[in-house]
């Protein structure tokens, strides 16, 4: 039985026609049976009164036997009398880089100014809502914001669920390397002069020359230089970085079958190119970022892990809670960067660790808890490694069958990677498994589990989001590369390591947004403290980003 | 030594010194690499440790002390030399921990295996975070070849060594701690671990351990947490650390202990928590089906804390002392070896499950030393999965063991489809019902000797009631035994009923185990059902019939009392002990009412057992017919096969690319270079100079004068021509690098494939391909003359990379044989130097029963067909390439019996010296005891080769041995021409070598005493050690018809493919009563199919790619999409095929066995990830885009 949650006892209060007392919420929220005491509490209630009173509760609490065992049932441990939202949730300093200093103003850029796809949704939702959302208006009405979904904009790019053509051929992968080397060398074409690998073999030597190519390999040679081997669609050429140039920095960042550019000049014997300068695609310093015309939020949460013993259950009601609240009135978006559930098979012997065995039961539980968010919010999620869905990068969004599971407020599912633009904002969602292996690879200072978001700045300057191949990412050949990040977007968010970490590179934000799971034995066992309970909230008219931890 | 093992010897030593004559005569006409026999003869093992460490005083310092104690005793005896200085010459304490712990090792390896010198790198001294200093031992690979026993010694001497310098013990950080566990976790995922300690048991050792046990990096992979740590310097898994703490400290815990105990400076009270499996058992795996009672927990507490007096409770269960206890004693189920099943291995029995293999306590003759004894019958009736020699892994006393057949213990019990319960004795019986069994209800007896239970320090499980113990009781009670037993009308063995009960009921003796049935698996009430229909039966024709009720018929299909069925009644011919166990008379009255039973009788083990009953009710006393049952399941088959490189090779001669994939040399001899020439190629082979003539050649002789040639080492950089120094190193005195004879030359290989023919004076026709290797991967890299492979080829024979023919069979041990069981005649065994039986008499018949010699092995069918093949191309060599006369001239493997083989074990670099004495059917090698274990093998499975000697004499060379670490393991080094027994591994002296075991024995398993407190009452080859007795007597008490009895090769091999194996494993299982069927299947979907699909899953996604025609890998796809080497077709290595062969089946069995939904569903997501990558989209009917 699914804890009930606060905000859905109001809910149902509401659509009686009810306003309640906190306190009297709170009671009803701790009751064995929270739908019979509701009922019974209701019919307690003198035929006249709008509001719910803890006198009512309790009366109806101690005629209804079952509701309650003993007094200390009656305000659950744990959880503060007062709601936590007031106490608890006010932004927290933690980690990161502190957004709100950093955020310069963006109120001149207006959101007429850039294309966005409306989504006529007209009567669709208000049709199978009507209740709830009425019913919140009437006990939380926010005099400040209109929760109006005629105002909303929401649209999905670079989903390829139901698009998964590749069938795993040879050609297949062929496929999808090229096009991530067309995509990234043209961001490139501009910077250097290129020239394929198969024309500089023929250069005399001692002339300038450039490549842009995908790196084949990477290694230091005995005497302390560093080798790289570019490729392009006509063979490879090594590029050889002397240690003395200044870039052993940029040398260290460089991962396999990323696509890079090399400036320098050629060997006499025109064998090898001595690198003067490295390029990554990047993103631009200067670029005119969206913004809402309006002032609206959205919810940034990922990893929830419903399922797994260690979801924090309570800490995900206290945030639906303040969902529910006049000040979170504005967050009218909740975007989930994937691991729904904690999932089944993840690794060896799971099962003994699982709260919820079956697999759609997670899916059910979760879709239960989904519930608690207000029913007028739009949602997007996309998988991540621990949901049902394939392991193999582009992970398209789930199934028929877990989709119905989750048919709440009609969320959007789409494929991991995608691009949500938000009411002008571009939002690149991508859960995150390539951090692990960015972290791994980069020195501590440029990427390490308690910085995600330095991990994250990484991608975005090789413009992919999992670059390396025959590592740890695992990939699914389609026929284009889904990875490649060919627009920049306003906010880039992960999620997978767990930790809370978010800080802007070149104008993009960065959010890596923590989890609802507390420390599990593999993360001790592994020495990662997780950042569970935390629910990054970003203004979506000024960019601006507030944490608001809920344990 | 008595003279007969002297003259046994003496005539070893006379063959090998024949052998050695001609093969010196040969190797000195200079044509191979070296101009003498490359296998020196070793005097003992003191001699090899010196060697081996070059550390002057150890042997003899060794050999004073071997007189006086064990070796582990001698090891941890040498560390006060070491730190005393009187041996060895250290002046730093490090030094002489390092020396401590070296000599360690190479004692307890008997010198003969690489560990001691390459598997410890160093020993230093580090700082704790109090400024006191502790012990750094650091470990490399090769320590595995050590063995656990010997990694784990290696610890204890170092911290003894500590304790006597003085040093303070290692305070693990914590950090440190939780490394240990990251990092052994991930050794083992990555290269795999016999024994996988749960992360709290590695957690629980660092940080007891009072010694770092630290090592050199051996993965690529890193650890993900606990990174850059101070004190440890590499992020990747330190492999000899983790092979040290897991096969070493975590699985012989017990072993360690024995020795902790005797020593007063150092103190491990940690370990008693390690070997009762108390670590990381709380969580985890709690349940665990069937553990007797919940006094349990409090017993082994109350063990760790008054352990000192070691009256003999090492192990968990025996705890419970309380004055009534409500339940039998019975060891604890252990699930261990059920770990990682996988399809076509089945599982006979579930741990400790009724119905599954019965305890019965014994050695056979071709028994001991890590095997158990399966009657041959049950081979057969478990489908022929079990043939002689198959490894089964086994829930006690070991972890796993070899299946011999012995026909003297009791056969299984099986239901026939038409409802009659039978016992079978008789294999050819078994052959017969096979087809129409429904149910196995018992897998009858598995014969464990009791020095199995003393090596591995288990306690005695309770022991079947069996006839050697029931007639010592019945000796006890009174009775005239010898008398009755030479009374022709009496078999005491097998009495008629009359005659048990006769005896049971005026001697005051238990009744005998012929008739007495498995009580304590039947409950109280079905006990009393049971009575009840035996009493509502009736006699006809001296037949007992009863009505047949399902409760009724499992009751007694329960018991093992064989009946007949037909729909109305049960029929049970031999009923009257039966009926007067039930306390029912021989006129079907019952003479006891239900409120008779005492109260302890009816809730004896919560009313599931009827012992005590049977006890309140039976005029006699009815003993537990088989209170333990053995858990096991197939490990690995058997084997005897030749050992071929793959691909096989038939001469050490480098042909590069030019062979093809076949290696063929014929085919690169003839391959048209660039020029148009023949068979010419740049070839990587040594530089030799002739010392006569001066003329360069790859060739070990001169081809203008035919001296021997030598090395010639030039430095390829400065030109300096070097000599190799002492040690046989060179080094350039100017560039200060190693330099090596191995040059790039160009090689006219047609002109040396002709020649050599010409030379044996063989043509291409002789043979059908001569095949080469690629390269050579030895320093130097001076190749065979391919004289040898032509030789090799016509006679059908490969090369091993050290030149050597060999064979590979699975160990098994013998004591005793009968000529004519290995196919050969009394005569020929009086030729050997046999003369007399094992009871003394003249040996005359084939049919006598001999004890076998130590270093006389019997060799498989197969393995005398290649010894055959081997001793012609051996005769071929000689005449064809030495000019020397045919040294074995065999026609028919008779003439293999007398010849030398040596046996050479895998790790190991001696070889041991034996004589062929005959054949047999079983695919293994069967041997005494002591032969295997001065290889260094038990017989749990484990196999190593043969090789005939004077192939070894002639063909094998060091400067063939590849150069990278390890090389030199699996090579005959040195030769050990006769054994020692006290110099071999120990573990053989555990060997119980009795005809009986006494009556103090079987009472002391009752009470689950340690194997130790009846140590003195059974002999040991332990205690022949050192005397005249120790090459003779080794007694057995359980003979076996034939020691190849039962199917001759296991269903794992004959059958197809790993479906079929799959299916006929399951099926078995649903027929064998033990096995719980939906448990195998979820298993094999576990351990096998799941990590299959997954693996290979991950394996597609992030793969390497192969070009189709030139071979070149990839780790991406190139951008080309064509092979940038040659411009072929480039391929994927890991198909949608390999990927998910798997999956329809584990579905499918996942159905059918009623899985759990958890595993259904990780199939399921599986099954839909599949689809999701191999098949497109849009090609579907309706898609998730109709949803949208």
């Amino acid at each position: 039985m699914p804890l009930e949650s606060n905000a859905r006892i109001v809910g149902e209060l509401a659509s009686r026609g009810y306003n309640a007392e906190r306190e009297a919420v709170t009671l009803l929220a701790g009751a064995d049976d929270a739908a019979a005491a509701l009922e019974a509490a209701v019919e307690a209630a003198p035929d006249d009164a709008l509001r719910i009173t803890t006198d009512h509760v309790r009366a109806a609490l101690d005629d209804h036997g079952p509701v309650s065992n003993d007094d200390s049932d009656g305000v659950p441990s744990g959880q503060p009398p007062a709601t936590p939202a007031n106490d608890d949730g006010s932004p927290v300093e933690t980690k990161g880089s502190g957004v709100a200093d950093e955020t310069e103003p963006t109120a001149g850029v207006g959101a007429d100014e850039r294309p966005g796809v409306r989504e006529d949704r007209d009567g669709h939702r208000d049709a199978n809502h009507d209740g709830h959302r009425d019913a919140n208006h009437d006990g939380h009405r926010d005099a400040d914001h209109d929760r109006d979904p005629s105002r909303r904009e929401l649209a999905v790019g670079n989903d390829m669920t139901g698009h998964s053509t590749g069938t795993g051929e040879y050609a297949d992968f062929v496929r999808t390397f090229r096009d991530r080397y067309e995509r990234l060398s043209g961001l490139l074409r501009g910077r250097v002069n290129h020239r394929p690998a198969e024309a500089i073999a023929d250069m005399p030597g001692g002339s300038d020359a450039a490549m842009i190519g995908l790196v084949n390999d990477v290694r230091s040679t005995k005497s302390g230089h560093w080798l790289i081997e570019l490729e392009d669609t006509t063979g490879t050429f090594p590029a050889l970085v002397m240690k003395d140039k200044g870039l052993a920095d940029v040398v260290d960042e460089i991962l396999m079958d990323e696509c890079l550019a090399v400036e320098g000049t050629l060997a006499d014997d025109s064998g090898i190119l001595f690198a003067d300068s490295l390029h990554f695609p990047d993103v631009p310093r200067t670029r005119v970022t969206g913004g809402a015309d309006r002032h609206v939020q959205a919810a940034l949460i990922s990893d929830i892990h419903v399922g797994s013993e260690e979801f924090v259950a309570d800490a995900w009601s206290r945030f639906t809670d303040w969902l529910h609240t006049p000040e979170a009135a504005p967050v009218e978006y909740l975007l989930i960067a994937g691991d729904m559930v904690e999932g089944v098979g993840v690794y060896p012997d799971q099962d003994e660790e699982l709260d919820v065995v079956d697999i759609y039961e997670q899916y059910e539980l979760f879709a239960e808890y989904l519930k608690e968010v207000p029913a007028d919010t739009e949602i997007v999620m996309i998988p991540g490694n621990h949901d049902a869905v394939r392991l193999a990068e582009p992970q398209p969004g789930f199934n028929d069958e877990i989709r119905e599971i989750m048919d709440v407020h009609d969320a959007r599912i789409v494929s991991n990677p995608a691009t949500v633009s938000v009411e002008g904002v571009e939002v690149l969602m991508y859960h995150g498994v390539s951090l692990d292996e960015v972290i791994a690879e980069l020195p501590e200072e440029k990427a390490s589990y308690d910085e995600p978001h330095k991990a994250m700045y990484q991608l975005l300057k090789k413009r992919h989001v999992a670059p390396q191949f025959g590592g740890h990412t695992r990939v699914a050949p389609e026929e284009r590369d889904y990875l490649v990040i060919e627009d920049v977007p306003d906010v880039f968010h992960t999620g997978h390591v767990h930790k809370l970490g978010w800080g802007k590179y070149h104008d993009v934000l960065a959010v890596n947004s923590g989890c609802w799971q507390s420390q599990t034995d593999f993360q001790k066992s592994v020495n990662i403290d997780p950042d569970a309970g935390y629910a990054p909230i970003l203004d979506l008219d000024t960019l601006e980003m507030t944490v608001r931890k809920f344990t | 030594m008595r003279p007969d093992d002297e003259r046994y010897f003496a005539r070893l030593e006379e063959r090998l010194d024949e052998a050695f004559e001609v093969a010196e005569t040969a190797k000195a006409q200079g044509k191979d690499p070296e101009p003498e026999i490359e296998i020196p003869v070793a005097r003992d093992m003191a001699d090899r440790v010196e060697n081996i460490l070059g550390i002057d005083g150890v042997a003899e310092r060794v050999r004073e002390l071997e007189g006086e104690m064990s070796r582990e005793e001698a090891a941890l005896e040498l560390v006060t030399d070491f730190v005393e200085g009187t041996v060895g010459d250290y002046d730093s304490r490090a030094g002489k921990i390092e020396g401590a712990v070296r000599t360690a090792v190479a004692l307890l390896t008997e010198g003969v295996v690489a560990a001691p010198i390459e598997g410890i790198d160093r020993v230093e001294l580090l700082q704790n975070d109090d400024g006191t200093e502790f012990i750094n031992v650091y470990y490399a690979g090769p320590i595995r070849s050590a063995g656990g026993t010997a990694q784990a010694l290696s610890v204890l001497v170092a911290d003894y060594a500590r304790a006597l310098l003085g040093i303070d013990e290692y305070h693990a950080r914590t950090e440190e701690v939780e490394r240990y566990a990251e990092e052994i976790a991930l050794y083992d995922r990555e290269t795999g671990l016999q024994y996988t300690p749960k992360d709290k048991e590695s957690k629980f050792i660092a940080e007891n351990l009072p010694i770092m046990l630290d090592g050199e990096a051996t993965g690529d992979e890193e650890v993900s947490g606990f990174r850059d740590l101070e004190r440890v310097d590499t992020n990747s898994p330190r492999g000899g650390m983790c092979l040290v703490a897991a096969e070493g400290i975590a699985l012989k815990a017990p072993k360690i202990q024995r020795y902790t105990r005797d020593l007063d400076e150092v103190d491990w009270p940690w370990l008693q928590d390690l070997i009762d499996g108390t670590i990381g058992k709380d969580g985890a795996d709690g349940e665990e089906g069937g553990s007797n009672d919940g006094d349990d927990g409090d017993g082994e507490t109350d063990d760790a804390n008054g352990e000192d007096e070691q009256a003999g409770d090492a192990n968990g269960d025996e705890g419970d002392d309380d004055s009534a206890p409500a339940g039998p004693l019975r060891p604890k189920p252990s699930q261990k070896f059920l770990r990682d099943l996988i399809a076509g291995r089945p599982v006979f029995t579930h741990p400790s499950e009724d119905g599954g293999f019965r305890l019965r306590y014994g050695r056979a003759r071709n028994h001991g030393f890590a095997t158990a004894g399966v009657h041959p019958a049950t081979m057969h009736l478990v489908d022929d999965f079990l043939a002689t020699g198959t490894q089964i892994k086994t829930e006690r006393p070991g972890k796993a063991a070899g299946v011999v057949p012995v026909d003297s213990i009791e056969g299984p019990t099986v239901k026939l489809a038409n409802g009659e319960v039978r016992r079978i004795d008789d294999p050819e019986e078994a052959l017969a019902v096979r087809n129409g069994v429904e149910e196995i209800l018992d897998l009858g007896e598995y014969l464990v000797n009791y020095g199995e239970f003393v090596e591995n320090n288990h306690p005695l499980a309770p022991a079947s009631y069996v006839y050697e113990w029931w007639v010592q009781e019945f000796e006890a009670a009174g009775a005239d035994v010898q008398a009755l037993d030479d009374d022709p009308n009496v078999d005491l063995e097998h009495p008629d009923p009359a005659e048990a009960l006769e005896w049971a009921e005026s001697y005051d003796c238990p009744l005998h185990p012929e008739y007495t049935y498995l009580w304590h698996d039947v409950s109280v009430d079905a006990f009393e059902t049971l009575a009840a229909a035996v009493a509502d039966g009736e006699v006809v024709e001296g037949v007992l019939a009863i009505e047949h009720t399902d409760e009724v018929a499992r009751a007694l299909e329960t018991l093992l009392v064989e009946h007949a069925a037909t729909p109305d009644a049960l029929r049970v011919p031999t009923w009257r002990p039966l009926a007067r166990s039930l306390g029912v008379d021989d006129g079907l009255r019952r003479e006891w009412e239900g409120a008779d039973l005492p109260r302890e009788a009816r809730e004896w083990d919560g009313g599931d057992n009827a012992v005590k009953a049977v006890d309140a009710v039976a005029p006699f006393e009815v003993r537990e017919r088989a209170p333990v049952r053995i858990g096991n399941r197939m490990g690995r088959p058997e084997k005897s096969e030749s050992r071929d490189l793959s691909p096989a090779v038939h001469t050490l001669f480098p042909i590069n690319e030019a062979g093809g994939p076949q290696r063929d040399v014929a085919k690169a001899a003839s391959t048209m270079d660039d020029r148009g020439r023949r068979g010419h190629h740049e070839l990587e082979v040594a530089d030799r100079a002739c010392p006569d003539c001066g003329t360069h050649t790859y060739r070990s002789a001169c081809p203008d004068c035919g001296t021997h040639t030598e090395p010639h080492y030039e430095c390829g950089d400065c030109g300096t021509v070097c000599e190799p120094d002492e040690a046989g190193r060179v080094e350039c005195p100017r560039c200060e690098w190693e330099v090596t004879a191995a040059t790039y030359q160009e090689v006219d290989l047609n002109d040396a494939y002709r020649s050599a023919m010409e030379v044996v004076g063989e043509r291409e026709s002789a043979f059908e391909i001569l095949k080469g290797v690629q390269g050579l991967t030895s320093t130097n890299k001076t190749p065979e003359a391919i004289e040898k492979g032509i030789l090799r080829a016509k006679n059908g024979v490969t090369s091993f990379k050290d030149g050597t023919v060999r064979y590979d069979m699975t160990d098994l041990p013998v004591t005793s044989v009968r000529p004519e069981e290995l196919d050969v005649t009394a005569d020929h065994f009086r030729e050997l130097g046999y003369e007399t039986d094992i009871d003394g008499d003249p040996l005359r018949h084939d049919d006598q029963l001999v004890e076998l010699k130590v270093q006389d092995v019997v060799l498989s069918d197969g393995a005398a067909e290649h010894m055959l093949k081997t001793a012609d191309f051996v005769d071929d060599l000689l005449a064809q390439f030495y000019d020397l006369p045919r040294f074995y001239e065999v026609n028919e493997r008779d003439d293999l019996v007398g010849e030398l083989v040596f046996g050479m074990a895998p790790h190991t670099s001696a070889a041991t010296v034996g004589r062929v004495i005959g054949f047999t059917s079983a695919a293994v090698g069967y041997a005494h005891p002591y032969f295997h274990a001065a290889k260094r093998r038990n017989c749990d499975g484990d196999e190593d080769c043969v090789m005939l000697l004077m192939d070894g004499l002639l063909n094998f060379s060091k400067t063939f041995l590849p150069n990278q670490r390890g090389g030199k393991m699996d090579a005959p080094l040195v030769m050990s021409s006769r054994i020692d027994p006290s110099e071999i591994d120990d573990e053989a002296h555990n060997m119980d070598v009795v005809r009986r075991y006494p009556l103090e024995f079987y009472e002391a398993t009752r009470e689950m005493a340690d194997p130790e407190a009846v140590e003195d009452r059974i002999r040991l080859g332990e205690d022949t050690l050192g005397t005249d007795d120790e090459y003779r007597g080794f007694d057995h008490t359980h003979d076996t018809t034939d020691i190849a009895m039962g199917p001759d090769l296991s269903a794992y091999k004959t059958l197809g493919d790993m479906m079929e194996k799959m299916d006929a494993q399951l099926e078995l299982a649903r027929k064998v009563r033990a096995v719980d069927e939906t448990d195998v299947a979820e298993r094999v979907i576990e351990y096998h199919f799941l990590p299959d699909i997954i693996g290979n899953l991950r394996a597609f996604s992030r793969q390497e790619t192969r070009c189709l025609d030139c071979g070149e890998k990839y780790r991406r796809m190139p951008l080309s999409g064509d092979c940038r080497e040659c411009g072929g077709r480039v391929n994927l290595t890991v198909h949608e095929g390999s990927v998910s062969k798997y999956v329809d089946t584990a579905i499918e069995v996942a159905e059918r066995f009623g899985c759990r939904p958890y595993t259904k569903q990780r199939l399921k997501v599986l099954d839909d990830s599949l689809e999701s990558i191999f098949e497109d989209d849009t090609n579907k009917q309706s898609g998730i885009a109709d949803f949208m």
